[in-house]
């Protein structure tokens, strides 16, 4: 194993990468989850959704023509999920809420297998981030720095919206008392909607801009599952904070335990879910004190 | 408290007389997909007592069942033992990972506890994937069926190997049941319907969630070493995620708590997912809308909406005919 230093900048960059990725799909889920108590496993068949929307309109107008229309598209299945199932299931229990999702993700599955065929779909990194960029001492490509980049800039500006403006003023009041909000006279119910279809256009960016490093396949919506769910289990439901530091731990973790153990490495991040869980069971960040 | 009504009665006796009639008289290929009801039936009852009577819904049964398998494989094969110990030792070994899975995730709820055995399945999935001991992705293969050539069985036989499934899953229920009438299955409903009253009347809560779960874990191991005999192969796939939720889904097709319904949902599902598999290869887009229908419709299930139809109807003649010679049951307002 080489030491230098150039080896671990790339690992940390390839890390950083990872958590941006989780960090697209987790925001969206966990602000659904802590304003509404909505548990929509659904969410990774959405990003599933936004990488053959992409790579079908990539074939047509290019990739950046992908990268546009995909998180519309997605936020527009959003709309129509949210108008056909998820408004009548919201006064549900949990158990009744991952079930009907879960159906979702088994319908969404084989209806974008009719729809695509089962065959790997291919992107091509757009011409403008083909390239290799010199960076502290590294070659790294320039496709993965602008998923860094793009994941910096959507946590600044949630942050930023969440923190300054009135509209993220009523979804903390959402999350933190969705009752008491609602006595103050703010429409929860319309929040929700909006929050909902911010949710998937992020999920279908997220399988955008993930199209081109994956093949897209009907099944990649399964396979990122699971890592959202960690991400937002160990950050604690329904905040910014916890989904960003959920993302990172779990890009860390995975990333460099595949390196330094590589037979712990799956095993790692379960475990550290795992005792996330015993010591506090709300995860780290959570939304509600 | 889990109770037999006529009506549940009336469905145990049709079911059984049904796989009967399909154990003697079906070729190769039905003894098969009956084999494969009864082995998913056992998983189901080992769900349906932790979360039909305990509110413990399970995302790592499918997990369960897969060390089940794999101990009996790796017993069996790698350290030569006997089938019958190797199967012990099986059940045992699972039996006792439920255990300590229950105990650590009794305090967490809701989406919480499902996550949290979610994130144990995936661990022992990931764990056996990787793992050279259990052969990685290309599985384990050469595991043997019990010998019970003693009592003039051969289990190498399909008919003879379906009818000893079954038996095992009717011990399989007997034992639910019992478990589920006894004090701790008492307090596991206790548990389900107010926790903090049974904690203020001295229960220690999480040693009764731990204790069924680990009950059920023996189920579930049961069932995987079978599973295991069954196909005479152990693949990773058989601890994966949506094997759990699989499980999940025909205890719900079926209707949870009710444990003969579940037993109806296995059946149902296989013979679907036989049935729409060899029209369409989408099949997957059915069972998806169909559990969407069910779980919108807010029945218990197949079953359950059967009992909410006919059920009330069948007991109160029943309970006219007998109320005179047995009013042991009282009913309270848990």
């Amino acid at each position: 194993m080489s030491l230098d230093l150039g080896f671990w900048t790339l690992q940390a960059l390839n890390a950083l990468q990872l958590s941006m990725l989780l960090f697209l799909l987790s925001i969206g889920l966990t602000v659904i989850f802590g304003l509404m108590h909505f548990v929509n496993l659904a969410h990774g068949a959405l990003y599933a959704l936004g990488a053959y929307f992409a790579a079908s309109a990539a074939a047509v107008g290019g990739y950046w023509a992908g990268f546009f229309l995909a998180p519309v598209a997605v936020a527009g299945v959003g709309v129509l999920l949210y108008s056909g199932l998820i408004q009548r299931m919201r006064k549900s229990g949990p158990m009744a809420q991952v079930l009907v999702t879960f159906g979702l993700i088994f319908a969404l599955l084989d209806i974008t297998r009719i729809v695509w065929g089962d065959l790997a779909l291919g992107l091509e990194v757009p011409d403008l981030l083909a390239g290799r960029v010199a960076l502290l001492g590294v070659e790294y490509p320039a496709y993965r720095l602008f998923i860094i980049a793009l994941g910096l800039a959507i946590f600044g500006a949630l942050a930023f919206v969440l923190s300054r403006t009135q509209i993220g003023a009523m979804i903390r009041a959402g999350v933190d008392n969705d009752a008491m909000a609602a006595c103050l006279g703010i429409n929860v119910e319309r929040l929700f909607f909006i929050v909902f279809c911010v949710g998937c256009a992020l999920a279908g960016l997220a399988g955008a801009v993930a199209a081109p490093l994956l093949s897209v396949t009907p099944d990649m919506g399964l396979q990122i599952l699971i890592p959202t769910l960690i991400v937002i289990v160990i950050g604690g439901l329904g905040s910014l904070k916890g989904a960003i530091a959920g993302s990172l731990i779990f890009g860390f973790v995975q990333t460099f335990g595949a390196v330094l153990a590589p037979q712990l490495a799956s095993v790692l991040i379960y475990a550290l879910l795992a005792a996330v869980l015993v010591i506090r069971p709300v995860g780290l960040f959570p939304a509600k004190g | 408290m889990f109770r037999h009504t006529p009506l549940r009665y009336g469905a145990l006796v049709l079911l059984a007389s049904a796989a009967l009639f399909q154990a003697f008289t079906a070729e190769y290929f039905g003894l098969e997909i009956l084999t494969e009801i009864v082995i998913l039936a056992m998983l189901v009852i080992a769900l349906d007592m932790v979360a039909g009577f305990g509110g413990m819904v399970s995302l790592c049964h499918g997990a369960l069942l897969g060390v089940g398998a794999y101990g009996y494989a790796i017993l069996s094969t790698k350290l030569g033992l006997t089938p019958v110990v190797a199967m012990a030792g099986a059940v045992a070994i699972t039996g006792a990972v439920a255990w300590v899975i229950g105990a650590i995730c009794a305090r967490s709820h809701g989406i919480y506890f499902i996550m949290a055995t979610l994130a144990f399945g995936q661990m022992g999935y990931s764990y056996v994937f990787e793992a050279p001991l259990f052969g990685g992705d290309d599985g384990l293969g050469g595991i043997a069926r019990l010998d019970l050539s003693l009592i003039g069985l051969d289990l190498n036989d399909g008919r003879s190997f379906a009818l000893f499934s079954l038996g095992v899953l009717a011990a399989i229920y007997g034992v639910a049941v019992l478990i589920l009438r006894s004090g701790l299955g008492r307090s596991l409903s206790g548990v389900m319907h107010n926790e903090q009253r049974m904690r203020a009347l001295g229960l220690t809560v999480w040693r009764v969630k731990a204790d069924v779960f680990g009950l059920s874990g023996l189920i579930s191991g049961l069932a995987g070493v079978m599973a295991a005999q069954h196909v005479m192969f152990v693949s990773p796939g058989l601890l994966s995620w949506t094997v759990s939720g699989e499980a999940l889904v025909v205890v719900i097709l079926g209707g949870l708590g009710t444990l003969v319904g579940p037993l109806l949902g296995a059946a149902v599902f296989v013979l679907l997912k036989h049935e729409v598999g060899a029209l369409t290869s989408y099949w997957h887009l059915v069972v998806g809308i169909l559990l969407i229908a069910v779980v919108m419709s807010r029945a218990n299930g197949i079953f359950g909406w059967i009992e909410a139809r006919f059920g009330a109807r069948i007991e109160r003649r029943a309970a006219d005919a007998v109320r005179d010679i047995d009013p042991r049951e009282v009913k309270t307002d848990a």
